[in-house]
């Protein structure tokens, strides 16, 4: 028996802890902490429940093993690898050379990102820049306010800056539950006497932690952070020194936030003046402070407002460009941060290099030897509309799985019917497959070797710690085959022919400002992985972004004043009287694909149930375990209820795993383009277990209904 | 040899599970560690305690409880007859029973991984440091530390405001 130990990153979350897979002959038998690996994101080797429970999924008994082709829809017979390469390929070639914007492109934040790169790669020298990821629906305003603000828009500092900082302000995010590990930095830094500040609708694990809680409504936040704005700029609690030298727009702030008082912001948020003020003089004297956010706060029609916000809250204190300071997004999945840099994106080429510039493009154009779009392409949930008026025919979904993951899921579907042709390449079957024409069967990321990046920028390698089940291939295999296929055969970076995932991140390497010395060679020997920005295979990588100027045209923040109050596009009113919010677990994961195939994760996390505070439990009628139904004017969705007193009045909230976007709102923020998930009107009613059950089979399933039939 | 054990800090304790999952995965599928919730948010994790003077050890019929050489209250199935009567003693309620095989099952401080100079599982995953595997004595210590370095800062910052003469 041969043991190994296998370094890899954490398939789960955007903290990218490291740890080993223990395998015999090349099995999978279990896990072991990663305690002496010096520097790692997860300190001492720690993991939460999904990191513990990470070998399970792999030897789930429903992993695809074959390409499948569908006879009806979510009825498939099982095809070989070059019969599937093969009409993949002719059919994207003929759409393309129609009209290339009929094609769609879904990259994956759960996947490493040679193949990202590949992905858009691919989409961009089929003459279309339709091409997108799920960032779309948890940071798009994360990038696009973090851009205008400091000039791009990733974390500016790391780990070891919220252990560092002496206060740090949680916004929409329930951090205990989403990132555990991560969590850990900020208990560190309490522990040395730093102040945290959280703002919730819910009162979290994470509130639990505060020293100041403030519970607003959802989708109050810029009243909120306006609030705070002012406080400090009423009591001189700002930066004079930072705002004059380095910020520009601070006149403006000072106008626009003039009519948010503490006492006006008390009646929009809910939140109580007093507390407002207090938080706010605790933020800004701190001397060193960190906010971190997440969906609550993104998922907004507003959204690309709020980040603005923040980053503006965090730069008149001064708290940039330092150690113990920043603005630190969290993400959700283990390589968003990446599939952005990848540019599965529709705006921008690798590295944030925006297709519209005439000068970049003509780079690439060079570098791929092939003529590029110069329009900015479709979002996912354009994209959804697009196919709604006949301009998108096909979709090529690599990891995702829309049905559950995009607001408004009731119309997802609808789109997806309505569809020419869809491929989905991913582990184990999804609801989004059922609306599929090809199935690629993909070998899972521990069953594969690349590059991740995390939430704080820090790019990995992880190695293949498990054979993949049956013919399942790596997604970087899957895409060049196709790349091939369609015809884009020459050699190095002009075509698809790449021996490994090592060859695809030295391309990488060429045409990626942030990751030039994030060589392949590098990463392997050094676990602990590399910051980006790392411009030569020298340099030791950045832990904190802006140390001497913002990556603005005129190296200066660009201070955002945003001077009206918007809440939810959708608010309560008689037909629909409760605002309802969406969560997650702590040991459930996105849209359960891997997390519902663990017997430990499902055993204890085995539903989702309704919070909904006693007060308007008692004038419904309801109690704990009672099943309800929720409307609103999208969907209908049974669940048990949970009376607790950590909601605030009037607001329902629903885990979203088990497809409670059948509810939410497709309303988009005009500028990242996101829906906003996290806040809508809704309505409430007591239903029997039967009329529950049969709501249920309307549900997008969890375990979806896929077949393969013979020949 | 100094006794170890795990030691538990409630307030730390976010309820995330992932010391029941380590567990599990240890222990073929059984945890032997609870996570409890109550009042709607306070989360606490429950093990055996491995007391100084263990009750179940005490009671024992058939001495199938005993203290291996680190000083944990170890449980040898072989010589369980499942009377129950650790479980009973118990004041935390720990030793339960497997029915199955009709024996008792308990935490074992991690036998096989304390054997490979490893912490045990729960202690080794829990993100937040409410579980910790350590010496009673300098548990203590560190935290008496704690408490005079934070005595040292107050004193410090009342000098400099009287220095300022505010
Ligand atoms: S915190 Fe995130 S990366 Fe770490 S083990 Fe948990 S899911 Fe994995
Ligand atoms: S691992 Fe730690 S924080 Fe998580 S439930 Fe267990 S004791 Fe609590
Ligand atoms: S010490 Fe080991 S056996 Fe005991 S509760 Fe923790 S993980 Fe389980």
């Amino acid at each position: 028996m041969a043991e190994k130990l296998v370094p890899v990153v954490c398939p789960y979350c955007g903290v990218g802890c490291r740890f080993y897979i223990k395998t015999v002959d090349g099995y999978p038998v279990g896990i072991e902490y990663a305690t002496d690996i010096p520097g790692i994101s997860n300190e001492n080797g720690k993991l939460c429940p999904k990191g513990n429970a990470a070998v399970e999924y792999l030897l789930a008994k429903d992993r695809l093993k074959k390409p499948l082709k569908a006879k009806e829809q979510g009825k498939f017979v099982e095809i070989s690898w070059s019969e599937a390469i093969k009409e993949v390929a002719e059919r994207l070639k003929a759409y393309a050379k129609d009209d290339p914007n009929q094609l769609m492109f879904f990259g994956s934040a759960r996947t490493f990102n040679e193949p990202n790169y590949l992905i858009q790669k691919l989409a961009r020298m089929l003459g279309t820049n339709n091409v997108d990821h799920c960032a779309r629906l948890c940071h798009a305003p994360t990038v696009t306010g973090l851009k205008q603000v400091f000039g791009a828009g990733a974390m500016t500092n790391t780990y070891k800056d919220i252990e560092e900082a002496n206060v740090i302000f949680i916004i929409g995010h329930n951090y205990a539950e989403t990132h555990p590990v991560g969590f850990r930095y900020v208990l560190k830094a309490k522990e040395r006497g730093a102040k945290v500040i959280v703002a919730d609708p819910r009162f979290t694990r994470t509130a639990w932690h505060a020293d100041i809680f403030l519970q607003h409504y959802p989708g109050s936040d810029v009243a909120l952070i306006n609030g705070l704005i002012h406080v400090i700029i009423k009591e001189k609690l700002y930066d004079p020194k930072f705002v004059r030298e380095r910020c520009v727009g601070f006149d403006e702030v000072v106008k626009a936030v003039e009519k948010f008082t503490p006492e006006f912001v008390e009646k929009v948020t809910g939140v109580p003046a007093e507390l407002i003020v207090e938080a706010a003089r605790t933020f800004a004297t701190a001397g060193k402070g960190v906010i971190t956010w997440a969906m609550g706060l993104t998922q907004h029609t507003h959204g690309t407002e709020n980040v603005k916000l923040l980053g503006t809250l965090a730069a008149i204190c001064g708290y940039q460009g330092k150690e113990g300071a920043g603005c630190s997004p969290m993400r959700g999945q283990n390589n968003v941060q990446g599939a952005c840099d990848m540019a599965a994106l529709p705006n921008v080429f690798p590295g944030y290099q925006a297709v519209t510039s005439e000068e970049k493009r003509k780079f690439f154009e060079e570098f791929w030897g092939v003529e590029l779009s110069g329009e900015v392409g479709l979002t996912t949930v354009e994209a959804a509309y697009a196919v709604d008026e006949g301009k998108v025919k096909a979709y090529y979904v690599m990891g995702e799985n829309p049905v559950i993951s995009e607001a408004n899921a009731n119309h997802v579907m609808h789109v997806l019917e309505k569809l020419e042709f869809m491929v989905v390449q991913d582990i184990v079957p999804t609801p989004t497959m059922e609306f599929a024409d090809i199935v690629l069967p993909a070998a899972a990321m521990l069953e594969n070797e690349g590059s991740l990046t995390n939430t704080e920028r820090r790019v990995q390698w992880s190695f293949q710690a498990a054979k993949p089940p049956g013919e399942a291939r790596p997604d970087w295999w899957i895409i060049s085959e196709i790349g091939k296929a369609v015809g884009f055969d020459k050699d190095g970076s002009k075509g698809f022919i790449y021996n490994d995932a090592a060859d695809v991140l030295r391309e990488i390497n060429a045409c990626t400002p942030q990751y030039r010395g994030i060589t392949p060679e590098r990463l392997k020997a050094n676990l602990a992985g590399i910051h980006w920005p790392c411009p030569s295979p020298d340099h030791p990588g950045t832990r904190v972004l802006y140390k001497e100027r913002f990556l603005t045209p005129d190296g200066k923040a660009h201070l955002a004043a945003v001077p009206e109050y918007k809440g939810p596009v959708e608010l309560p009113d008689e037909e629909y009287p409760f605002l309802l919010t969406t969560y997650r677990y702590v040991g459930m994961y996105h849209t359960l694909t891997m997390t519902a195939r663990s017997d430990a994760l499902n055993k204890r996390w085995p539903e989702p149930l309704a919070e909904i505070h006693p007060d308007d439990a008692a004038k419904l009628g309801i109690k704990t375990g009672d099943w309800i139904k929720i409307e609103t004017r999208r969907g209908v969705y049974p669940i048990k209820v949970k009376v607790t007193r950590t909601i605030k009045k009037g607001v329902v909230g629903v885990p979203w795993h088990w497809a409670a976007n059948v509810l939410t709102n497709d309303a988009l923020d005009p500028v990242a383009k996101i829906p906003e998930t996290k806040a809508c009107a809704c309505r409430v009613a007591k239903i029997s277990e039967e009329e529950a059950k049969k709501l249920m089979e309307k549900l997008p399933s969890i375990v979806p209904r896929i077949e393969v039939v013979k020949g | 040899m100094a006794r170890k054990t795990i030691f538990i800090d409630f307030s730390k304790c976010i309820e995330c599970r992932a010391c029941e999952v380590a567990c599990e995965r240890e222990h073929n599928g059984k945890s032997f560690i609870n996570v409890f919730e109550w009042q709607e948010m306070a989360a606490m994790a429950l093990n055996c305690r491995h007391c100084e003077t263990a009750p179940c050890v005490e009671v024992c019929p058939t001495n199938a409880l005993y203290r291996d050489k680190d000083g944990a209250v170890i449980l040898a199935p072989q010589r369980c007859i499942g009377c129950l009567m650790c479980g009973i003693v118990c004041p935390f309620g720990i030793p339960e029973l497997d029915l199955i095989n009709k024996v008792m099952g308990k935490c074992d401080l991690c036998a096989q991984r304390r054997a490979e100079g490893k912490e045990p599982a729960c202690a080794a995953t829990c993100p937040t440091d409410a579980l910790i595997f350590g010496d009673f004595d300098e548990i203590q210590r560190k935290r008496r530390e704690k408490f005079t370095e934070r005595a040292i800062e107050v004193a410090k910052k009342a000098e400099k405001i009287s220095l300022l003469g505010v």
